[in-house]
């Protein structure tokens, strides 16, 4: 980017201040540590950056414009300068009575975007009266088991407008059809309606633990999805490709661009072998990830994930479409840098974390609540975190230029090395045969583990310093208010679903669990079958989730995972 | 001394599927010289009893994050009774509200470690829980 005689002329006075000015200071005081490094630790980052670190960056090719390839400086020609973040939650816990006091709190604080947290036993296709979901039922997030739940959980907030959805990553068709269900009882056309389904099985493989079945007949359940939906909703959003909860779990930055690149070209091309194609697949995807501590290494963690996966899918797609080389992405801040000592200290965490989102651009940021290592938030905590990018917006000016830190040298030089770590770490997965292959043989979780005892060691080692977990510690204990579930949820729970068994046309609910067993079957054979009408006249007869999963289970078996550590 | 290695079980009780917790703590038991055998998710308690007989485990550590730490620790803990197994002590780790700590110690829980445990800690606690447990050996 530089002339060679300017750089040569840079590098001499470089070395002229290394022995003098850099030099006599460091002769009277010592630094902190011997060497530091970025905060996934794959990076060393040196005492300054100057035009030599980014002489070989192209500022066309390399850099751009935002809106254009390769999309470095956002996919938004405008970015935040017309900034339309939701105030959005999600929530959800207890019994549909509970968790519907929450959301019509959320409604009348002007919330019109509110994501349903669901139960485990919800996101495992389970019952809430099956002998494993005992003491699960309501804890982490709402109980489903019929489509009545779901009208219960929403009653009393016009749907029209609402703009809802769920993580249900291993139940994509059933969470689809619950919805499209919604719509018809509420008599409401689905476009009046937006739903967005996180329908991301590869996730919960290695970060989440709530897979059913093994990943091949996962991803396939997800792509009926994603086909399903195009065709017939195509302004809701079918699946987001997650990368979070890898990175809570141990992924450097690089890894988690990487990693999270080749989970969503193997969901691109699922889409694709179901009719649909790149360019209409990727607009309605986000790429989900983290946003950590390091401030600037977030920053060029998203600005080079934009980078890496334009001139990989231009090459993996053969195309300069750029509807399918501009990537979205969203962030769910970084939970596991939350501590429970001290939890007020996270509100400067999260804030931290959404302004590394905010400076690279991401369209859609989640906040951690500050209370999060401790208990589900409660309203006030869930209000705070959304409000932060709020704040940052209105009142600390983040968004009045796009990709503000673009041409820093810090922060370029920074993006270049994300991006070529992040493609090694691309092509290890592409080399073992893409991300299913990657999940099969357990790769991703011993990185994770590796990556996760790491950051442990270095935290009781005091290598990395955690304020009033290894360093300023206070000794005593600094109580906030704590959320409390609904403890009789359970019973009201179970009392419903048999009241439902019983109500219900037999026949009909018997019909459809055994049209969903055939399909699953019919699949399983190599039949170009999409599940979600089985799904959808299963949801309509009441046959309930655990009935439902469990004729699919019949087919499908059960998958374990390698239990590595 | 030449004694044998203090076997150590980790599991994950219930439907919680967020290990990295339980996997550091394994590894880093693994570490200080222990076998340690992990169950990984999705355990029932009567799974985790009978691996925990299987295992001649010394000792059964717990990972819940998931808020259903009190139903799942009594069912586990009254199942260890049944089978006369309640020498074998169990420990808890997860994220635990404070006010729900001294009902788990109540019914038989050891120890419980939340968020901000060291390895150190948990490594000093195992083994001096099985110190204890050899000056007061399992009557057959």
């Amino acid at each position: 980017m530089y002339e060679v005689d300017f750089l040569k002329e840079l590098r001499a006075r470089l070395t002229e201040w290394e022995n003098t000015a850099l030099k006599e200071r460091l002769a009277k005081i010592q630094e902190n540590k011997p060497e530091f490094r970025s905060g996934s630790g794959e990076l060393i980052t040196e005492r300054i950056y100057t035009p030599l670190h980014t002489a070989e960056t192209n500022y066309n090719e390399d850099i751009g414009l935002p809106g254009q390839y390769p999309f470095t400086r956002g996919i938004d020609p405008v970015g935040y300068r017309a900034f339309r973040s939701p105030l959005g939650f999600y929530a959800g816990f207890g019994s549909g009575e509970s968790a519907n006091k929450r959301y019509r709190q959320l409604y009348a604080a002007g919330s019109r975007d509110i994501g349903l947290a669901l139960d485990l036993p919800t996101q495992l296709g389970m019952d809430s009266d099956d002998p494993l979901a005992e003491g699960e039922v309501g804890k982490v997030g709402l109980a489903i088991d019929t489509a009545a739940d779901l009208e219960r959980a929403l009653k009393g907030i016009p749907l029209s407008g609402l703009k809802t959805g769920t993580v249900g990553n291993c139940i994509g068709p059933w969470a689809l059809a619950l919805f499209l269900v919604l719509c018809e009882s509420a008599h409401l056309q689905p476009s009046q309606m937006g739903i967005r389904i996180q329908n991301d099985p590869f996730k919960e493989y290695t970060g989440r633990g709530t897979f059913i079945f093994s990943p091949t007949v996962a991803v396939d359940l997800a792509s009926d999805v994603v086909a399903y939906m195009y065709k017939v909703v195509p302004h809701w959003e079918p699946q987001w490709s997650c990368t979070t909860t890898m990175r809570w779990g141990g992924f450097t930055a690089a890894q988690e661009v990487g990693f999270g690149i080749a989970n969503l070209i193997c969901y691109a091309e699922a889409a694709q072998a179901k009719g649909v194609k790149p360019e209409d697949y990727i607009p309605r995807v986000d790429l989900h990830m983290s946003s950590d501590n390091d401030l600037f290494e977030e920053v060029a963690k998203f600005r080079a994930a934009r980078r890496l996966w334009a001139r990989i899918a231009e090459k993996r797609f053969k195309t300069r479409d750029p509807r399918i080389l501009s990537l979205r992405i969203s962030t769910y801040t970084a939970a596991n840098r939350l501590t429970a000592r001290e939890p007020l200290n996270n509100i400067i965490r999260s804030t931290m974390h959404v302004l590394a989102s905010m400076l690279a651009g991401i369209d859609h940021i989640t906040a951690a609540a500050y209370d999060e290592a401790l208990a589900l938030p409660t309203f006030e905590s869930a209000r705070l975190a959304s409000l932060t990018k709020h704040i940052l917006n209105h009142e600390n000016c983040i968004g009045h230029t796009v990709d503000p830190l673009a041409g820093s040298y810090y922060l370029e030089s920074l993006t270049t090395q994300v991006e070529e770590k992040a493609r090694h770490w691309y092509e290890q997965v592409e080399n073992m045969g893409g991300a299913k292959a990657a999940i099969d043989s357990g790769y991703y979780l011993k990185e994770m583990a590796k990556g996760q005892y790491q950051n442990q060691k270095e935290i009781e080692s005091g290598e990395r310093k955690v304020v009033g977990v290894n360093t300023f510690v206070l000794d005593r204990k600094v109580p906030i208010p704590l959320f409390k579930g609904d403890p009789k949820g359970e019973a009201k729970q179970i009392g419903r679903l048999n009241k439902i068994r019983q109500k219900r046309d037999k026949a009909r609910a018997t019909k459809s669990l055994d049209e969903l067993s055939k399909t699953a079957a019919k699949k399983v054979k190599g039949e170009d079958l999409n599940m979600v009408p089985a799904m959808l006249e299963a949801v309509r007869a009441n046959a309930t989730e655990g009935e439902i999963f469990a004729a699919l289970r019949k087919v499908y078996g059960e998958y374990r995972p390698p239990a590595v550590f | 001394m030449n004694r044998k290695p203090i076997r150590v079980l980790m599991a994950k009780p219930g439907l919680d599927g967020h290990e990295s917790g339980a996997k550091v703590i394994a590894r880093a038991l693994a570490d200080a010289g222990m076998e340690v055998v992990y169950t990984g998710t999705r355990q029932t308690p009567q799974m985790i009893v009978n691996a925990a007989l299987q295992e001649d485990t010394d000792v059964v550590g717990l990972s819940i994050l998931s808020g259903a730490h009190k139903e799942l620790c009594s069912r586990i803990v009254s199942l260890f009774k049944q089978k006369g197994m309640e020498d074998i002590p169990v420990i808890v780790g997860g994220i635990i509200p404070d006010g729900d700590i001294p009902k788990l110690k109540r019914i038989g829980i050891k120890e419980v470690f939340g968020p901000g445990t060291t390895t150190t800690q948990v490594v000093s606690c195992v083994q001096s829980l099985v110190k204890n447990k050899s000056q007061h050996p399992r009557r057959k």
